[in-house]
């Protein structure tokens, strides 16, 4: 029997006009936008490979150890196509030396391309589908159940010895065969337009990522389509099912993502914890001049400036840089300097006062970036999750957000980055140690030649695992699986006690 | 016809989708008014605090005489914030709100305009959503409440039969048409009035924010053009509904356009016209400004060298306003060159109704690129005047040498700070009007195409 109830449902949605109307202008909508987005992408990768070039020419530049600093760039993201996430609208380049240690909050944008552009909002295949999947989901719902009614062939079905389960089961089932059908068919539009273009490449990885893309979308749009059978079963007539669920879809989708960021940046003022945290570092770095300033008053050099003694030419470094409310602070001290010939005796001093210094500096350094990292992230992250959070009551937030994990696209996926950046950092402070270079004289004087950078380790980073992915997203899929089980309940419930 | 177009606004009154959009548009304007109350006054003490401090810097500059006034230049201009900001600020924050002016204190080089770059907010690591203010409200919600209320005008009656009894009454078709158009547009416009006047009403009770009688004139403005396109959606529910047999498809066709017209469009449009148009980059930039700066510094090398001692003043004056004037032009290049590719991508996002009423919304409501082009015009102009004005004091003392860009070529006489001109940031509605009419026009042309679509389809369909 629900065989048969299946299979009149599902001619009766897939020979309707609408259905084909719907089917047609998705496909249409999947299409133009992927090339658009293709095409961006083929742009900001060109764009980062110009930058990695240019950036890795820069370091092979640098004269001394002390003077020497990395741009690294992150790629982006293919599967950015589907989710778009933070991967374009955050900083693509980040630079650090001994002396700082990168944070999220300090990267740049390759300056290639025009800021105004980002006046024009962005769009993904994720949204596409958000709005149009779910505005599907309910206009095939909404009279599932008060249309038949209203006709009078409800009656007339139950009048042969159906349970009504089997009813209310047949009817999701097809409905939700049909609903698939536009996704599916639009995915393998996208992965056909991929390959036709040739630039994106997918690993293994990326096929899963996909697939789980494939899976959330399908349990968004089945909690859609339930909610508008619970509006079908509820109401009398299908008309006020109709403006009910059109009234429900703009909230959930258009309007209340935006008045959730609007109270959360309302509730949320973080001027004071940011305070705390500067006068924090600036002791740190005035524990670390008082020891500097201790050893240049014991050390036999006359005088507390070095380059008036040693200085032949060439360039120093030092400044000072601070920012109360990007919490910056670093007192920096490179060079890359020629020698006096009657300073040499002084030689052994000078490199007696840089390995005295740069592991304190660069301790100072690391001690800083903890107590930025912590303050800061006080303050940007902890009000973007709780915006995140209360957004997650509208299960289409809770679908952007699933999909930007499994795409790998939020904000895990570029603090990855991030991550392997510092490590990396660390491999070259190891690399210094290693090569004692805080003691050579290489690491202020270019006058015996320029330091050899072919042994210095390289950069590598790759994406984090799908499954890492998969645990982010693991918390707003319970969510969207509870909601439609609660929901496939109630309808089931409130069908089951209903007069036809 | 009266009477059809009231027996349809009763009709409307008492359904249930007219009691949700009321209650839906209700609630987003009260929203935007309280947001704006509490945003607005924050920005105007920002701005009242800036522009002061500019001014002591100013004062303090004029005070130490006309070369530091000539070298250092006016200092920060700011751009002045929209009382209507809750009109439209959906670029605001991407904008900047100022023009810096640059000088180098040891070159003893000139100032010059410095225009800054789109601030991309990188510590944003929150979800990113559209701003609740009237050109989401106009454009999203009440374009699909129009809609709403139009997909079965005409393809529901036609089921029931009731379209044919009407018309079996002498009644001509298209006062059927026009009659059901005024019905859906009296219903629509009812609910979004009200909303929109508490949102005024709080707005205007709150002590802490001023409208004047431009800006009271600017709403008047924003109200046409928010019925415009409420009717242009109008037309359209009529048209398909005309031409549809069924509701049901209406619904789903009207909702496929609406989605891709307002949703997409606006950004799939903008995507694809910057990737053809390609701006300069910024190292070409840096070449061109390398190169300038080299042939200029050519120049003047061989100059100095080449002349006597007293017109070695002269030359370093020339150099520098030279230098200062090349960089500004150059800036002002690169400025105008990322502008009018941005200015392309919108032009052609014009065919989305969404996108041209956000661009009407804004140029009315003094926010957005267009007002953001009319403050560096003001900026620009100011830079002229400051200049003139010290060429004026200098010409107006005998004992000096009239030699521009050096201390020495200066008058030393002390300057008045209260004559030197001030930067004051001014919108401009006339100004405002000529940006917008092809706009406008565009909008109107829409209507009526689609007015006439939806006359020709009822008149010539079966029924």
């Amino acid at each position: 029997m629900l065989l048969i109830l299946i299979r009149r449902e599902l001619l009766a949605n897939l020979m309707t006009f609408r259905f084909l109307v719907a089917m047609v202008g998705t496909l249409l909508l999947v299409v133009v936008n992927t090339v658009v987005l293709i095409d961006d992408y083929e742009r900001r990768l060109t764009s980062y490979n110009t930058a990695t070039q240019q950036h890795s020419e820069e370091v092979s530049s640098a004269s001394t150890y002390s003077s020497l600093e990395i741009h690294l760039d992150r790629s982006p993201n293919p599967l950015s196509i589907f989710n778009a996430g933070l991967d374009r609208r955050l900083g693509n380049s980040i630079s650090f030396s001994h002396i700082l240690v990168p944070t999220h909050w300090d990267t740049e944008s390759h300056s290639a391309d025009n800021p105004f552009l980002n006046l024009f909002s962005s769009v993904d295949l994720i949204l596409i589908f958000q709005v149009i999947l779910s505005l599907l989901a309910l206009l095939f719902a909404h009279d599932a159940i008060a249309g038949e009614r209203e006709a009078g062939t409800l009656r007339l079905t139950m009048a042969n010895s159906v349970s009504r389960s089997v009813i209310l089961l047949a009817k999701y089932i097809s409905a939700m065969a049909c609903l698939m059908l536009p996704v599916i068919m639009s995915l393998l539009l996208v992965l056909i337009l991929f390959s036709i273009s040739g630039s994106i490449l997918l690993s293994g990885d990326d096929w899963l990522r996909i697939g789980g893309i494939l899976l959330i979308s399908i349990i968004y749009l089945s909690a859609f389509y339930l909610i508008g059978l619970l509006i079908s079963v509820i109401t009398r007539r299908a008309a006020t099912a109709l403006m009910l669920s059109m009234v429900i879809w703009s909230t959930l989708v258009l309007i209340y993502p935006s008045l959730s960021v609007f109270a959360v940046n309302r509730l949320w003022d973080t001027s004071s914890q940011l305070e705390s945290a500067y006068r924090e570092i600036e002791q740190i770095w005035e524990a670390f001049e008082r020891d500097r300033m201790g050893f240049l008053r014991n050390d036999e050099i006359e005088g507390e400036d070095l380059n008036a003694n040693i200085r032949y030419g060439g360039t120093v470094g030092t400044f000072h840089t601070s920012n109360p409310t990007t919490l910056m602070y670093s007192k920096v001290e490179t060079r890359s300097i020629g020698i006096k010939p009657e300073a040499e005796p002084l030689m052994p001093h000078v490199k007696a006062y840089f390995q005295f210094t740069e592991p304190r500096r660069i301790r100072a350094a690391e001690r800083t970036w903890q107590v930025r990292q912590k303050a800061l992230d006080q303050v940007h992250v902890r009000k973007a999750n709780m915006a995140k959070n209360l957004m997650r009551f509208s299960p289409a937030a809770m679908y952007d957000f699933a999909t930007e994990a499994w795409a790998g696209t939020d904000f895990h996926g570029i603090e990855d980055f991030i991550t392997a950046v510092q490590q990396y950092r660390q491999t070259i402070i190891d690399y210094f140690y290693d090569k004692a270079a805080f003691s050579s004289r290489q690491w202020f004087a270019k006058d015996q030649g320029k330091v050899d950078w072919s042994d210095l380790p390289q950069f590598s980073y790759h994406r984090a695992d799908v499954s890492i992915g998969a645990k982010h997203a693991s918390g707003d899929i319970a969510c969207l699986l509870l909601i439609n089980i609660v929901l496939f309940m109630m309808t089931f419930l409130i069908f089951l006690r209903q007069e036809v | 016809m009266w009477h059809i177009t009231k027996r349809e606004l009763y009709n409307n009154l008492n359904s249930l989708r007219f009691a949700l959009t009321t209650v839906l548009l209700l609630g987003l304007m009260v929203t935007n008014a309280v947001r704006h109350i509490r945003e607005h006054p924050k920005r105007v003490q920002k701005y009242h605090n800036a522009v002061t401090e500019s001014m002591n810097r100013l004062t303090a500059i004029a005070e130490t005489g006309l070369y530091s006034l000539a070298q250092r230049g006016p200092g920060i201009l700011y751009k002045k914030p929209s009382p209507l900001h809750f009109c439209a600020e959906g670029e605001e924050p991407l904008l900047p709100d100022r023009v810096d002016t640059f000088y180098n204190r040891n070159g003893r080089r000139f100032w010059r305009l410095a225009y800054p770059d789109a601030n991309i907010n990188m510590t944003n690591v929150g979800p990113d959503v559209s701003q609740i203010d009237w050109t989401f409200i106009i454009g999203y919600i009440l374009s699909l409440i129009a809609l709403i209320f139009t997909f079965d005008a005409i393809s529901s009656e036609r089921e029931h039969g009731t379209l044919r009894l009407t018309l079996a009454n002498a009644i001509p078709r298209h006062t059927v048409l026009i009659g059901k158009f005024l019905g859906a547009l009296i219903s629509t416009t009812i609910p979004f009035m009200l909303a929109a006047l508490v949102n005024l009403l709080i707005l205007s009770s709150a002590s802490v924010v001023h409208l004047n009688t431009q800006a009271w004139g600017r709403i008047g403005i924003i109200f046409c053009i928010a019925l415009l396109y409420t009717c242009l959606f109008l037309a359209l529910g009529l048209l398909v509904s005309a031409r549809v047999q069924r509701s049901a498809v209406s619904l789903v066709i009207l909702l496929l356009t609406w989605v891709t017209f307002v949703v997409f469009m606006p950004s799939t449009l903008a995507a694809l016209a910057s990737s053809f148009s390609s701006s300069m980059a910024y190292y070409e930039y840096e070449e061109r400004y390398g190169q300038s700066h080299t042939e200029l510094r050519k120049t003047w090398r061989i100059s100095w060298r080449e002349s006597k001692d007293e017109e070695v003043l002269r030359i370093r004056g020339e150099w520098h306003t030279e230098m200062a004037a090349g960089e500004e032009r150059l800036r002002g290049e690169y400025l105008t060159f990322k502008v009018a590719q941005v200015q392309r991508a919108r032009a052609i996002t014009s065919i989305s109704p969404a996108a041209l009423l956000q661009h009407l919304l804004e140029a009315f409501a003094g926010t957005g690129l267009d007002r953001h082009q009319q403050f560096i015009e003001n900026v620009q102009r100011y830079a002229r005047e400051y200049r003139e004005f010290v060429v004026d004091v200098d010409r107006g003392d005998p004992e000096s040498l009239h030699i521009m860009g050096v201390r020495e070529g200066l008058s030393q006489k002390p300057v008045n700070p209260e004559a030197v001109p001030k930067f004051e940031d001014t919108l401009n509605i006339g100004k405002d009007f000529n940006t917008a009419a092809t706009e406008l026009l565009l909008l109107s042309l829409f209507v009526v195409v689609l007015l006439a679509g939806a006359y020709l389809a009822f008149v010539r369909v079966e029924i």
